[in-house]
């Protein structure tokens, strides 16, 4: 079999496919959705992926965040409320740890102008955070300045004056719990939505306004030049374990406390969208196979429709296996047209998306759709059309040729 | 030419109904010499028909041997009896059977393609063979543009594209009324006397059978008669008539 006879049968299953128009597209279709399934959420999701590890890799590596519980325990997390002023005292007298900045945050209800809306208040210790705030966790002031310690000044989320308290400026004042703040300062986008959302205050005056005297819910550690932040990390979890123990008996899990440095948060991030992936390329696979089965479904119709044609090329010489690649070559055709037409409209939802928030930026995402995704989507429903193909092609070449000349 | 080009060799088809057992042709003995023009004839379920299948190595027989030129086709695998019919055997049949999808030009280069032919010789060659047939101008169309007579013109072509040994013709005129079925005959004719081409003509049309030199007679599965004499009188008649 040369390459100039399946061009030639190439162009047959072209013909009978174009002459059967309305099933030919509703057969691609049926692939196009799975392709497209896999194709737009899995740039999406790589998309997210990419955005979300950018965030973090602006986290630099020396810093640590300490919150009480087991972050991969729900229960803990839940039962453990917050870090103790003593825990931060243990945390400040571990070795290698530079500098500690407690951070606390409540639900509250914020004035401005007349609007009234449940915001999330943080409070940070301004005097010890704000460089590490500025140059490890990488914020910076979109609009107006940062605020001064120890004053009712406060610094907003970039989705405030967006989504919240729409035309909030730098300069203006709002108000919580009956005490003015000024709006200093406007950040850029830190990358979550939640984090964008929220307002931020001093912590002796956030303690002062909330009424939430001591302790915080997480803190961030920034450690001495030349320590490794993996065994700080360890020797931190190891000294708030232990101070717990002491202090409540041993019934206590020794990982009531959770210490991630910036390589942990980046594999478990990457570890949640891997994750997601898989659930991705899992159903999309499905649908992909589902169109498989209705290329079959198109296959039979098409192998009884044409008896008399199978008939009648067997007759003037077509052997078993060139009634199998003329039909092959047709089922493969589906695949392929619905991979090509499933990773272009991918594409062009992926891309959409992305437009979408360039221009509301809520965050930073792109479609990242590499050419590998592309060849795969294309190669996988290739192969699932041919494998689809594969059974009715074989009833195909086994019809007696006198019995299908015969075939009304 | 003492060597025949297909023996029949006591062949029988037997179809089955569940139990019952239908037996369509009972020990047919046959030979078609090469270069001969034959004509089957018979009434409606005579067997003619599957005698013309086994003849085109279409069917296998329930018993018996098929020989092509002394070879025992019951040894010949799907794919040998495939490429056998491609290259030895053209087929004209009643219903034309052109592919619909292709055009006059791609419907006769299929057998070519079959067999591997190159591009270009195939082009040239079912181009050839379409002018002879008087189609030269219409190779582009497809065959539902097309009258019947011009569709079997194309099924001659069509048959002729490997250069077989053995046309069959099944019916070949029974869907043409008679100028048109004249033309056909007249072409078969002519390939018969030009190009030595041993033919063999499927027919329950008497006229048709006036063409040929040896007519079989079929009844109920057996060879009733088997004229040479009274073919060669109507053989003769053949210039001034009909």
């Amino acid at each position: 079999m040369n390459l100039s006879n399946l061009r030639e049968y190439f162009k047959i299953a072209v013909k009978t496919i174009a002459t059967r128009r309305v099933r030919s597209w509703l057969t691609t279709i049926g692939v196009v959705i799975g392709v497209f399934l896999i194709v737009s959420l899995l740039s999406l999701s790589q998309g997210l992926k990419n955005a979300v590890l950018q965030q973090l890799s602006m986290v630099g590596k020396d810093l640590l965040i300490v919150m009480p519980g087991d972050i991969t325990d729900l229960n803990t997390l839940i039962a453990a409320v917050k870090l103790t002023d003593e825990d931060i005292k243990i945390i400040e007298g571990t070795e290698g740890v530079d500098k500690v900045v407690p951070m606390d945050y409540t639900s509250v209800t914020m004035r401005y102008g007349d609007s009234k809306k449940p915001i999330l208040l943080y409070g940070v210790d301004l005097r010890n955070g704000l460089d590490v705030l500025k140059s490890d966790v990488g914020w910076s002031i979109a609009d107006g300045r940062w605020p001064v310690p120890g004053k009712n000044e406060a610094l907003v989320g970039s989705m405030v004056p967006t989504d919240i308290f729409p035309g909030m400026k730098a300069g203006t004042e709002a108000n919580v719990k009956g005490r003015d703040f000024l709006v200093v300062g406007i950040l850029n986008s830190v990358g979550s939505r939640q984090d964008d959302s929220m307002v931020g205050v001093d912590l002796n005056i956030f303690r002062a306004v909330t009424g939430e005297r001591t302790g915080a819910r997480q803190a961030m550690v920034k450690i001495k030049a030349g320590y490794s932040p993996d065994l700080v990390a360890e020797r931190l979890q190891s000294n708030l374990n232990e101070n717990r123990k002491r202090k409540i008996g041993q019934k206590q899990s020794d990982s009531s406390y959770t210490v991630l440095t910036s390589e942990k948060i980046t594999s478990i991030v990457g570890n949640i969208i891997g994750v997601i992936q898989a659930v991705i390329i899992g159903f999309a696979s499905i649908a992909i196979i589902v169109g498989g089965i209705g290329i079959m479904n198109t296959m039979y119709t098409s192998v009884s429709e044409r008896t008399k044609e199978i008939g009648i090329m067997k007759a003037i010489g077509a052997k078993n296996r060139t009634i199998v690649t003329i039909f092959l070559i047709e089922s493969g055709i589906f695949g392929m047209l619905g991979g090509i037409g499933g990773t272009l409209l991918g594409l062009l939802f992926a891309k959409t998306i992305e437009i979408y928030f360039q221009v509301h930026p809520i965050f930073y995402l792109t479609a990242d759709v590499g050419p590998g995704l592309i060849l795969f989507s294309i190669a996988f429903s290739f192969l699932v059309g041919c494998a689809s193909g594969y059974f009715p092609s074989r009833s195909a070449a086994k019809l007696k040729p006198v019995d299908a000349l015969r075939y009304e | 030419m003492s060597e025949s080009l297909i023996r029949l060799d006591n062949v029988w088809k037997i179809y089955k109904l569940g139990e019952l057992e239908l037996p369509v042709l009972r020990g047919i003995n046959l030979e078609i010499n090469p270069g001969s023009f034959v004509t089957i004839m018979g009434p409606s379920g005579s067997g003619k028909s599957t005698l013309m299948y086994l003849l085109g190595l279409l069917d296998s027989p329930s018993r018996g041997k098929v020989f092509l030129q002394d070879q025992d086709t019951s040894f010949f695998l799907e794919d040998k009896l495939a490429e056998v019919r491609g290259k030895k055997i053209g087929f004209i049949f009643q219903q034309f059977n052109l592919l619909q999808n292709l055009t006059a030009l791609e419907n006769v280069m299929l057998p070519m393609i079959f067999q591997g032919v190159a591009e270009s010789r195939r082009r040239e060659k079912a181009t050839e063979l379409l002018e002879s047939v008087n189609l030269g101008k219409r190779i582009k169309h497809k065959p539902a543009e097309m009258s019947g007579g011009e569709q079997q013109r194309i099924a001659i072509a069509r048959s002729l594209a490997n250069d077989p040994e053995i046309l069959i013709a099944d019916e070949p005129t029974g869907n043409l009324d008679s100028s048109t079925g004249k033309t056909v005959m007249e072409i078969l004719t002519k390939l018969h006397r030009g190009q030595k081409k041993t033919i063999i003509v499927v027919t329950h049309d008497p006229n048709i059978a006036r063409y040929s030199q040896n007519i079989v007679h079929i009844r109920d599965g057996q060879i009733a008669a088997n004229h040479f004499k009274e073919a060669d009188v109507l053989w003769a008649e053949d210039g001034k008539k009909p």
